[in-house]
């Protein structure tokens, strides 16, 4: 019964950390907006690609510690 | 009281020596002119736009510092990335359940992800960039604060080459120190490779401004 409240508070402690990642993640594709805004020199959209990729993992990994854990 | 003499109103359009390089497809051939967008010295770039830039402005150098200087993060991302596949021969996250065990290695791709990245665009985004009349240094400070930092050429009072290590001086990079007489004393260009050509260029192209001003051509 301990066994299972200490891992059901880990996991509340990994979605909140997974979720604060998401909110970085958000924060990082205003920044890539921000910087190819600023200077463009013509791999804009490879960069803004990564940027929507990592936060398209975030969320992944997010809904998969939900799941599993 | 009349005046004796009024000059004639010079309004003769700035034909800066530079441009002269431009015609005839001649900057293509020129030894440090690319296409790359990652290059770190790039002599008139040809894609190179930037918030600051007026229209009439014309790009003579895009700089940042030398490949080289990415090394360092290069390495640690790479250890992150082995760090799981090295780590799991050893009894680190036995005591955590197979599913906790899991999120946590998918945890780790992700901030090592992230650091690869966030270090990426740290050294594609601080940039260096001459323009016939400009210079700026772009910095991003953190996630979302943005610093450029500009003069006018001829407002630019010294200019200072260091170079020095075994590193530096093997891959020819350096920083460039620049006084100016503007709100901001002193910008500096950290590790762009050639200096001392950087320091050329700014030198002729502030002999052309004051040579502009002489003939009283104005933009």
């Amino acid at each position: 019964m301990i066994g299972i409240s200490v891992l059901g508070i880990a996991k509340i402690f990994v979605l909140f950390a997974l979720g604060l990642y998401i909110i970085f993640a958000l924060v990082v594709i205003k920044q890539v907006s921000l910087m190819t805004k600023t200077v463009e020199v013509g791999l804009e959209g490879f960069i803004k690609l990564i940027a929507w990729g990592h936060l398209i993992f975030a969320v992944v990994i997010f809904f998969i510690a939900l799941t599993i854990l | 009281m009349p005046d004796i003499f009024v000059s004639e109103q010079k309004n003769i359009k700035a034909k800066p020596h530079f441009a002269k390089a431009t015609r005839g497809g001649e900057i293509h051939r020129q030894e440090f002119h690319s296409h790359n967008p990652l290059a770190a010295y790039c002599y008139f770039p040809d894609n190179v736009r930037f918030v600051a830039k007026d229209s009439h402005e014309r790009v003579v150098l895009f700089l940042r510092r030398h490949p080289i200087t990415n090394l360092g993060w290069i390495l640690i991302s790479i250890l992150m990335f082995l760090a799981p596949m090295v780590l799991s021969s050893f009894p680190l996250l036995d005591f955590l359940p197979e599913n906790y065990k899991f999120v946590a290695i998918l945890g780790w791709y992700m901030i090592s992800i992230a650091y690869a990245f966030e270090s990426f665009l740290d050294w594609f985004f601080s940039v260096y960039i001459v323009t016939d009349e400009r210079i700026f240094d772009v910095d991003f400070v953190n996630l979302i604060y943005r610093e450029i930092s500009e003069a006018n050429i001829d407002q630019i009072q010294d200019v200072t080459t260091a170079m020095g290590g075994v590193v530096r001086t093997l891959f020819n990079y350096g920083d460039v120190f620049i006084q100016t007489a503007s709100e901001i004393p002193r910008i500096e260009f950290e590790a762009v490779p050639h200096p001392d050509q950087v320091a050329k260029i700014l030198r002729e192209l502030r002999v052309e401004e004051e040579q502009e001003k002489i003939e009283g051509r104005v933009r």
